[in-house]
């Protein structure tokens, strides 16, 4: 499981690159990474996820860009192997029928974070109808996380 | 509530057997909401799109409900060595993933699994743990974990192992009616004793015709009782060494006795002998020299057997330095069996005590030959000499007073 996370990090570092042309993220997510791996269960992945969001949101080009698009599942798949390898203990004999579940979610969860994506690429963009843009995507997160309480 | 108790309790329910959030729940929640409400903020829809799959993450999955539990089918307590096959049951009731500690490694399985099969190796006798499956249950994607359960311990006894090899002749014991060796007193064995003249009570059926029609008076054929022999196995359980003279000071960890050291041997050898001379009818006795409220009294048959075997686990348990070794209450006749690594005089004196009063007494040298002496002091190969100096010069002392002194049995 921790092997899935540095091959989940990988992409991740290899986008900050191209993006940014420089060595300064791939240092960065090379020891977040590795602190994930070694301590699954610390802010590690939260780290890694978040300096990847940021330095990609800041970064030059379109919001729905190759870049973005492989970083969706990447960051993702993080998150969820962060998350079982916290829970399971290092040499671990793992079943594959136990990960069957989690990785039907991922797929579901991509599924209409791609969908997601692809609204958000179809909306026009431009600086006048920008801020209606975010605003819409924003109000469907807010609707599901209100949904997601009541559950 | 004061801080330190709030502190407390908030470690309490992190962890234990209850469903809990897990560190992994809080970073889809807070991580999630905080990209998709930074990305409305600054207008950035990139936040917005990688916050998405962390709030639907947590949208798609739920708190677990239920207690899941892991049962094993326990296996006996008094089964012998070797591997026992089991099975763990699993109920998972609303969690998604179980890790279960088997003896073979830690396993992740589906929460509603079939049984697991489970493998116990027993490869040393006496008390221990077979199985104890600590497991901790997992809910979706991870974000709810209930555990880490420790489990139930599952103890077994091994009772020391028989080897098969045939008793020696003994002496007979002076009282005994019934047994496999020859008495001194008349009885009904198929052995001649005597043939003498008829005596009122005599059966007629003994006759000797061929010596009465010869001397004219009537004579009749006396024979051997058949008595059982009167064994005391007498076990110092003072000191367990083996053959490394660096670790005689250091205490053994991971098993009753140090493996193939003197106390093993000595254990061994006792019950070994025990199923021998039980099995041709004779009694046999246990004593512990240092410790005698763990005696086992003189019994025959099976049950005794097991009786041995039983108590000289206990007195393995007990095993520890005494001041003192006696040998007290034997019965007259008996044969008694000495089973030490003879390390000091004093039991080298009891021996030769007991030889004096009149037992026959077989000496058992459990002491692992040769010696291997402490490699990480210069004085060890001379110390361990003489160890073995000293230790041959107790044998050939206690066998110049009568006492039969032997390595094996």
């Amino acid at each position: 499981m921790r092997l899935a996370i540095v091959l989940a990090a990988l992409p991740v570092a290899a986008v900050l690159y191209l993006e940014a042309r420089s060595v300064v993220p791939l240092v960065v997510v090379a020891a977040l990474t590795a602190l994930t791996a070694l301590m699954p269960g610390s802010a590690g992945a939260a780290l890694l996820i978040g300096y990847a969001a940021v330095t990609t949101a800041f970064a030059d080009g379109p919001p729905v860009r190759l870049g973005v698009l492989l970083l969706i599942p990447a960051l993702h798949l993080i998150h969820v192997t962060s998350a079982l390898a916290a829970v399971v203990p290092l040499k671990t004999k793992i079943e594959p029928a136990a990960v069957k579940a989690p990785a039907r979610r991922f797929a579901i969860v991509q599924l209409i974070s791609f969908g997601v994506a692809a609204f958000a690429a179809v909306v026009p963009g431009g600086t006048s109808i920008g801020v209606v843009e975010v605003l819409g995507l924003g109000a469907l997160t807010v609707v599901i996380g209100v949904v997601a309480l009541r559950i | 509530m004061s801080r330190a108790d709030k502190i407390r309790e908030a470690l309490a329910q992190s962890h234990g057997a209850h469903w809990h959030p897990t560190d992994a729940y809080s970073r889809a929640v807070w991580l999630g909401v905080g990209l998709v409400a930074a990305g409305l903020f600054l207008h950035q829809a990139e936040l917005v799109l990688f916050g998405v799959p962390l709030v639907l993450s947590v949208l798609l999955t739920h708190k677990p409900k239920g207690t899941p539990t892991v049962s094993v089918r326990p296996v006996p307590r008094g089964a012998g060595a070797g591997v026992v096959h089991t099975v763990a049951h699993v109920d998972g009731a609303d969690a998604e993933i179980a890790v279960v500690k088997l003896p073979g490694g830690v396993k992740a399985v589906p929460a509603h699994s079939p049984d697991l099969p489970v493998e116990v190796r027993r490869d040393a006798w006496g008390p221990g743990v077979d199985l104890r499956l600590d497991h901790l249950f997992a809910g979706p994607d991870g974000l709810h974990v209930y555990g880490p359960v420790v489990g139930v311990e599952h103890a077994r006894t091994i009772l020391p192992p028989v080897d098969h090899h045939p008793a020696g002749p003994l002496p007979p014991r002076p009282g005994g009616l019934v047994g496999s060796h020859r008495s001194p007193r008349p009885g009904d064995s198929t052995e001649l004793r005597d043939i003498r003249a008829f005596q009122p009570g005599d059966r007629l059926r003994r006759i000797d015709w061929r010596v009465t029609t010869r001397t004219g008076t009537v004579h009749v054929r006396e024979r051997h009782a058949e008595s059982d022999a009167e064994v005391v196995l007498a076990l110092d359980t003072r000191v367990d060494v083996s053959a490394d003279v660096a670790e005689w000071s250091s205490p053994h960890r991971g098993a009753t006795t140090r493996p193939d050291g003197s106390l093993d041997r000595a254990v061994r050898h006792a019950a070994s002998m025990a199923a021998g001379y039980l099995r041709q009818g004779d009694r046999v006795a246990l004593t512990d020299l240092s410790r005698p409220q763990l005696n086992v009294r003189s019994g025959v048959g099976r049950r005794q057997l097991m009786r041995i075997r039983t108590q000289l686990v206990v007195c393995v348990q007990a095993a520890g330095w005494a001041s003192t070794v006696a040998l007290r209450k034997l019965p007259h006749g008996a044969v008694v069996v000495l089973l030490s690594p003879f390390l000091d005089d004093q039991i080298a004196e009891l021996a030769v005590q007991a030889r004096k009063h009149g037992h026959v007494v077989l000496a058992v040298d459990t002491l692992p030959l040769p010696l291997r002496p402490d490699p990480e002091t210069p004085w060890g190969e001379v110390a361990a000499e003489l160890i073995a100096a000293e230790h041959r010069l107790r044998l050939r002392r206690m066998a110049e007073h009568g006492v039969r002194v032997t390595a094996g049995c």
